[in-house]
């Protein structure tokens, strides 16, 4: 009888976990494959492990060389680069501003939190007619500077209200009973309070990361050579002589295996990073 | 060390709440207001990014009525629309089931649940490429699958409707783990104790998630479908590496025909008020959105 019950859910639960994890295992399994395995039908399980296309994305061996894949490693670098320095940029920028959100009464502030937020929102695309020409003309286009003022904008929204959540979070007293001791609010916010949200800061600089990380669409646009990043490279992996799969596929593993580690980082705060801190707040 | 003992001396409340707030401001003022306001003036004006030595001639509203007038924007904006309803509602009807069988503990729920999430984190234009080539007609493994099933091989990414269905199966892929996150959380929210009063009064278990788990999670799951919306209509980069547009440009999206205008025939003053036109859409759907978040974060306190 208890048996019966059961069915449903297994079946449920099961097939939607075939869907979900199955799709990712196959990048993985597909990146290690060499062009005849890739090709092949029935698609092979067991074959001749290849590395070719993580050659050329580490910019190692005889594949790092070749035409097709010049400048992937370069890429790579811009990556690490560009999320790395946007994360911190973005990730302090938010922490300054949710505090003030949180423990300030300012002008307009409901306003600023609608815009703030809003930034998130808007379609990439829609901005980028005016960033092609404003980049082009202060020489921001394709440079390492450019586009990290892109990743920080981007991830600035998200950290001010991810931010605020955990700084709601810590009781007012705690920088009532400082100052009544006559310390400055200065050192209250720097040395009793920013330790109570180390768990936050963390959260935010992962979801930061990984945004600036994936981040696709700006890039593809203002990046033509000298700062291209690896999502935008793996694009111009299609190109006009056919799709280069190997390196698609073992640049595409090399940018999901970060996101992994960093997932992990965020697991416990995804509800509340992902609801701009208003759901998930006791994590 | 100078530095340190400059902030000795006492700083107000309000100019240490100034000085937080300027960055971001900063950064969000040139990325953000600026661009707006620039597009703003743009879309009034005839002129090319291109031939910078053509003087810009200022129209009026003209560019607006010629992309209104435009047949192909909307086409643009009914394929985005069938997308939209598509993509989010099959996410919803998957995430709820799932949802539904999450949210109780069993053995290994936690390890389950978030191995589950990882999708969403990933790079859309992997994504995309990784399913372009899963939807291979020669040798993708849907098709595999397709013909082992006894069916004939379907051409995916050549005819449009089949376009929409494998765009819509990827977005799924990528986006249902968010609405099963916001859908559990939502389910969990809700008091044991009205589920037992529920049970005791003998409502059956179908009663008690149409009547009562459903409308009570409401709220949480219109934050979910917001999202999805607002994320699902600029939707980019996964028909960008999955369809490219094609077949034709019958899949594209209005973010794809937006960067199109822009960036290959060069007609910028179309493609600021094409800009503008999305930004006000986004902008009306995200006003409805945080009027529902913070009313929700003043019921939780």
């Amino acid at each position: 009888m208890k048996n019966k019950h059961l069915i449903l859910p297994v079946v449920i639960l099961g097939l939607y976990t075939l869907y979900n994890v199955g799709p990712l295992l196959w990048l993985m399994i597909s990146s290690l494959k060499s062009r005849p395995d890739l090709f092949a039908m029935p698609p092979t399980l067991l074959f001749e492990p290849h590395l070719a296309g993580y050659e050329a994305v580490f910019g190692v061996g005889a594949a790092a060389d070749s035409a097709s894949s010049h400048g992937v490693f370069a890429s790579l670098i811009n990556s690490i680069v560009i999320a790395c320095s946007g994360t911190v940029l973005a990730t302090m920028f938010g922490t300054l501003a949710g505090y003030a959100a949180s423990r300030f009464n300012f002008f307009a502030k409901g306003d600023f939190m609608f815009f703030v937020l809003s930034t998130r929102m808007i379609p990439p695309v829609a901005v980028m007619v005016f960033y092609h020409q404003m980049f082009s003309s202060l020489g921001l286009a394709d440079t390492w500077t450019g586009m990290i003022m892109i990743t920080t904008f981007i991830n600035v929204g998200l950290a001010t209200w991810i931010m605020k959540g955990f700084f709601d979070g810590v009781p007012t007293e705690v920088e009532a009973i400082a100052l009544m001791n006559g310390y400055s609010r200065w050192y209250a916010f720097r040395k009793l309070v920013l330790p109570m949200v180390r768990g936050g800061i963390a959260a935010t600089a992962g979801f930061s990361f990984i945004f600036a990380w994936n981040e696709f669409a700006f890039g593809s646009i203002l990046t033509t050579t000298e700062a291209k990043t690896l999502p935008v490279r793996i694009s111009s992996a299609a190109g006009a002589t056919g799709i280069e799969w190997t390196q698609i596929f073992a640049a595409g593993t090399v940018l999901v295996i970060p996101v992994i580690l960093f997932f992990y980082l965020i697991r416990r705060h995804l509800l509340m990073g992902m609801t701009f801190g208003v759901l998930g707040k006791k994590g | 060390m100078a530095a340190s003992r400059m902030l000795r001396k006492p700083i107000s409340d309000r100019t240490l709440c100034t000085l937080f707030l300027v960055p971001s401001l900063v950064i969000l003022a040139v990325m953000v207001a600026y661009p707006f306001l620039s597009l703003l003036i743009n879309s009034t004006y005839r002129f090319s990014a291109l031939r910078s030595n053509v003087e810009p001639v200022f129209v009026w509203l003209d560019n607006y009525d010629f992309l209104l007038s435009d047949p192909d924007l909307w086409d643009r904006f009914t394929f985005t629309g069938t997308f939209v309803v598509l993509t989010v509602s099959v996410q919803f009807i998957l995430a709820i089931s799932v949802a539904y069988y999450l949210q109780r503990d069993f053995r290994g729920r936690d390890l389950l649940f978030t191995v589950l999430m990882i999708p969403m984190m990933l790079s859309p234009i992997v994504i995309g490429f990784l399913w372009r080539y899963i939807f291979n007609s020669e040798w993708g493994l849907m098709n595999f699958f397709v013909t082992r099933l006894g069916f004939d091989a379907i051409d995916w990414l050549g005819v449009t409707d089949n376009a929409l269905i494998a765009v819509v199966i990827a977005d799924t892929w990528m986006w249902t783990p968010f609405v099963i996150l916001l859908a559990v959380a939502a389910f969990r929210g809700i008091p044991v104790s009205i589920q037992e009063a529920a049970t005791i009064d003998g409502a059956s278990p179908f009663f008690r998630f149409t009547r009562l788990t459903l409308p009570m999670s409401a709220p949480i799951l219109g934050i979910a479908f917001l999202l999805r919306l607002i994320d699902s209509f600029k939707q980019y980069d996964l028909f960008f590496a999955l369809t490219g547009g094609a077949p034709g440009s019958t899949t594209e999206t209005v973010s794809f025909y937006l960067a199109k205008v822009a960036f290959s025939y060069f007609y910028t003053g179309e493609a600021s008020a094409l800009a503008v036109i999305q930004l006000v859409i986004i902008i009306g759907l995200s006003l409805i959105f945080v009027r529902l978040l913070t009313r929700i974060g003043r019921q939780r306190q």
